[in-house]
């Protein structure tokens, strides 16, 4: 194995219903805000569930430097205004990063599914003729990374991972492993999703929709809500972080990813624990050491069960305190994970535990002395905490966190 | 304000170390030429070109544009009836050619340390239309059929090939435009070198349908006559290291491999192909003279394919000779480095050679992806 560097997190940036840059978002969170409301993006009137996270006050324009929002679609913005504001965060000099080792990674779910839409709204209608070249250089995957290097003007690595619901914890990881080894001296990662008619459509047709609120640990938690965002995370190599007098929020220390090569949507509680083990041998830690664990935690039944049972088969007694931000911004898909692990750097930086709202009662169900850290954030002092994503094909990826030393 | 995002500021950077090197044991393909890496061999040696008419139930719907399509593909045939009812055609391009390259890997199914690198552009435009068309169209927005909304996520031929070959290692669906083939390798490379995996299979897929073909055709980026393609390539792939303790036989190397962003935008493409091509013979230990033969992914592609040649041929100081595969096989796109890659394989498969060749595999896309990859044949070294 080659020789490695430490790497740190050192900007973030947020685009969330709950609220636009890392600070804003991070303290909603904290305080157990809901971001979820009836939809306005789509006609969702057919439906009978119609809640979802959307994002109403996002102005590209306000943000975005170099990107013509003309040109791009809702993901790609979501996630060069993320990177954008993870850049400004930083305290980086914005010309700086304009190098053939600067890169980004962005996972998605459905990728550019607002520009889908439109493209499949004529399809139907048998209006293809209509197809404009402008909308279609928008509908592939790779236009939401090609959106922040093209914001960012980055040079080097640019892949949109589109695996789903674990997709920006993967990028996370990966964007990890080019820095560590020097592949990169500084990459962008997270994730972006539009909340759109196919998305939703699909979920329901699952039955896993949720009728008002997302509940995740509940005793009468129903469902998701889909949810959409764009998030970022700028991570570079520990020495040059700490030679420019950077705020480190902190430090990666690892990562697990497998799959369960079982089903396509529903989740195996082995393989979960076999990914979280990974994840703690990958950075170095055992068990007793992870202070918190940002849930995946999507509110289905089936989820929190199985990631229950899958944290109890590999903490033992002692489980520790567990939550999801998804009972707020709803389930942002490919940028869920990312989310995550914005919040997780902030709670370890800031010093406190991130919430699941909307929690009446624990699900008796799911055992004894579960810490759900229900209602609103409390005062904390994590040292290493723990980031779930788990996703349809069966991919997941745990990203292990630690405050810096 | 000018932005150098791939000149001197990574001259002045210190150079990385040699690229770790790559087997490719196996190869599996479907492609307009058929079923299989003889077929396309066969193809390109003769010089004709794969079936060059739409194929399926909307065949008649598609704009006049050259393709190459898959004909006569039906999954059950390859895979068996049971559970392929609610697959689609993309997925089951990826299952065969996964399928045929691990046929020739022993060993390498149901296990934790095999994974899964897929190159995807929008996964399947067919499922998507046909959700589309379920939610648009009918009486109620949410009568979709959830046993086929999975296919239209976007890792949908990644988890299947998982599923189907009990791989539970790193599972990574990857979209790099036109420079996705290369990504896939290079990501292939970070995963196996650090030991994440020990083995993945690393391939493309792209399917035609009309509503694709019509995207195509309107997005004004094909030069007259280039052909639309589909189909997929998959490459059982290790370290080259592990394939020669594991005393595998290895059919290609791949060595450097350099990827990056420059859109038109910041001026000057023919250079950064340039330096992205210089890189990768670095890392590669090879000098532009030792490169035989060249595979370039853009051909027929307006505006691109001019920068890419002048690039290698910057790098190189002239022009080896053009191996191409897009004229057979047609732009394969987000797929289109797997069938470069396919194809030089195929074709030292059916030409041998007393001295191992040494290609470069380019790519250079419209929104500013850009890759460069050196291939060596066989394992000697």
């Amino acid at each position: 194995m080659p020789e490695t560097r430490r790497v740190v997190i050192t900007g973030l940036g947020a685009v969330s219903s709950v609220g636009i840059g890392a600070d804003a978002f991070a303290a909603a969170i904290r305080e157990g805000r809901n971001g979820t409301a009836e939809i306005t993006s789509f006609d969702a009137s057919g439906f009978p569930f119609r809640m979802a996270g959307e994002v109403r006050d996002f102005d590209p324009r306000a943000i975005l430097r170099r990107v013509d929002p003309e040109r791009w679609g809702r993901s790609g913005q979501l996630a060069a205004a993320a990177s954008r504001l993870a850049l400004e965060d930083s305290g980086l000099d914005p010309e700086s990063v304009s190098h053939g080792r600067s890169g980004v990674i962005m996972g998605t779910t459905s990728g550019e599914a607002t520009v889908s839409s439109v493209l499949g709204e004529q399809w139907v209608s048998g209006r293809m003729k209509d197809f404009a070249a402008r909308v279609v250089a928008q509908a592939p995957a790779s236009q939401i990374s090609a959106a922040v290097s093209t914001e960012l003007a980055l040079g080097g690595d640019t892949q949109t991972i589109p695996t789903a619901c674990s997709a920006s914890n993967y990028a996370l990881g990966h964007a990890f492993d080019l820095v560590r080894t020097g592949e990169a001296d500084l990459m962008f990662a997270g994730g972006a999703d539009a909340v759109n008619r196919f998305t939703h459509a699909g979920f329901h047709a699952l039955g896993a929709l949720a009728p008002d609120v997302c509940r995740p640990f509940d005793r009468n938690r129903a469902g998701i809500l889909t949810g959409e965002g764009g998030v970022s995370l700028l991570l570079e190599p520990l020495d040059s972080a700490v030679a420019r007098g950077a705020r480190v929020y902190a430090e990666i220390l690892g990562y697990g990813v497998n799959c369960d090569a079982k089903h396509m949507v529903h989740p195996d509680p082995g393989s979960i624990a076999a990914c979280i083990r990974d994840a703690h041998a990958s950075a170095g830690i055992t068990p007793d050491q992870v202070d918190y664990v940002c849930a995946h935690g999507t509110g289905t039944p089936t989820n929190d069960a199985t990631e229950v049972q899958a944290v109890r088969e590999v903490f033992g007694e002692r489980v520790p305190p567990i939550s999801s931000i998804k009972s707020m911004i709803g389930h942002t898909m490919g940028a869920a994970s990312g989310f995550g692990a914005v919040v997780c750097c902030k709670a370890l930086y800031d010093g406190f535990l991130p919430p699941t709202a909307n929690v009446d009662e624990v699900d008796p169900a799911l055992g004894p002395d579960l810490d759900v850290v229900p209602g609103r954030g409390r005062d904390a002092d994590p040292r290493i905490v723990q980031n779930h994503g788990f996703a349809f094909g069966g991919n997941n990826v745990i990203t292990i966190l630690g405050r810096p030393s | 304000m000018t932005v150098l995002a791939t000149g001197p500021d990574t001259a002045d950077r210190p150079a990385l170390p040699a690229a770790v090197p790559l087997a490719i044991t196996s190869v599996g393909v479907v492609s307009a030429a058929g079923l299989g890496l003889e077929s396309l061999g066969g193809l390109l040696a003769s010089g004709g070109i794969g079936h060059a008419a739409p194929v399926g139930d909307d065949a008649e719907d598609y704009p006049p544009l050259g393709v190459r399509s898959v004909e006569g593909f039906r999954l059950r045939d390859h895979v068996g009836r049971k559970g392929t009812r609610n697959l689609d055609r993309l997925t089951g391009f990826g299952l065969v050619a996964a399928k045929l390259a691990l046929a020739g890997a022993p060993g390498t199914e149901g296990t934790d340390r095999t994974g899964v690198v897929v190159t995807t552009s929008t996964g399947s435009t067919q499922s998507l239309m046909d959700l589309a068309g379920d939610t648009l169209l009918q009486e109620r927005p949410y009568l979709v059929n959830p046993s086929r909304f999975p296919n239209t996520v976007l890792n949908c031929c990644a988890g299947q090939i998982a599923i189907w070959n009990g791989l539970r290692g790193a599972n990574v669906t990857l979209a790099a435009g036109q420079a996705s083939g290369m990504n896939a390798f290079r990501h292939a490379r970070m995963v196996l070198s650090l030991g994440r995996a020990d083995r993945l299979v690393v391939g493309g897929v792209e399917e035609l349908s009309a509503p694709l073909a019509w995207g195509w055709h309107a997005s004004g980026t094909l030069a007259d006559g280039t052909p639309i393609g589909e189909g997929a390539a998959a490459f059982v792939v290790t370290t080259s290291e592990a394939a020669r303790a594991d005393g595998a036989e290895i059919a290609a190397e791949v060595l450097g491999v350099e990827v990056g962003f420059h859109p038109a935008s910041r001026g000057d493409r023919a250079g950064a192909v340039a330096e992205h091509v210089r890189r990768a013979l670095d890392r590669s230990g090879a000098a532009p003279g030792d490169v035989t033969e060249i595979s370039p992914g853009s051909t027929g592609l307006v505006g691109v394919e001019r920068p890419e040649l002048r690039g290698i041929s910057l790098a190189l100081g002239g022009t080896p000779p053009v191996r191409d595969v897009t004229r057979a096989v047609g732009q394969c796109y987000s797929a289109a480095g797997a069938m470069q890659v396919a194809g030089l394989l195929a074709a030292w498969r059916n030409e041998p050679s007393e001295r191992p060749r040494l290609a470069l595999v380019t790519a250079v896309g419209h929104d500013g992806n850009i890759g460069a990859l050196v291939l060596r044949e066989g394992g000697g070294s």
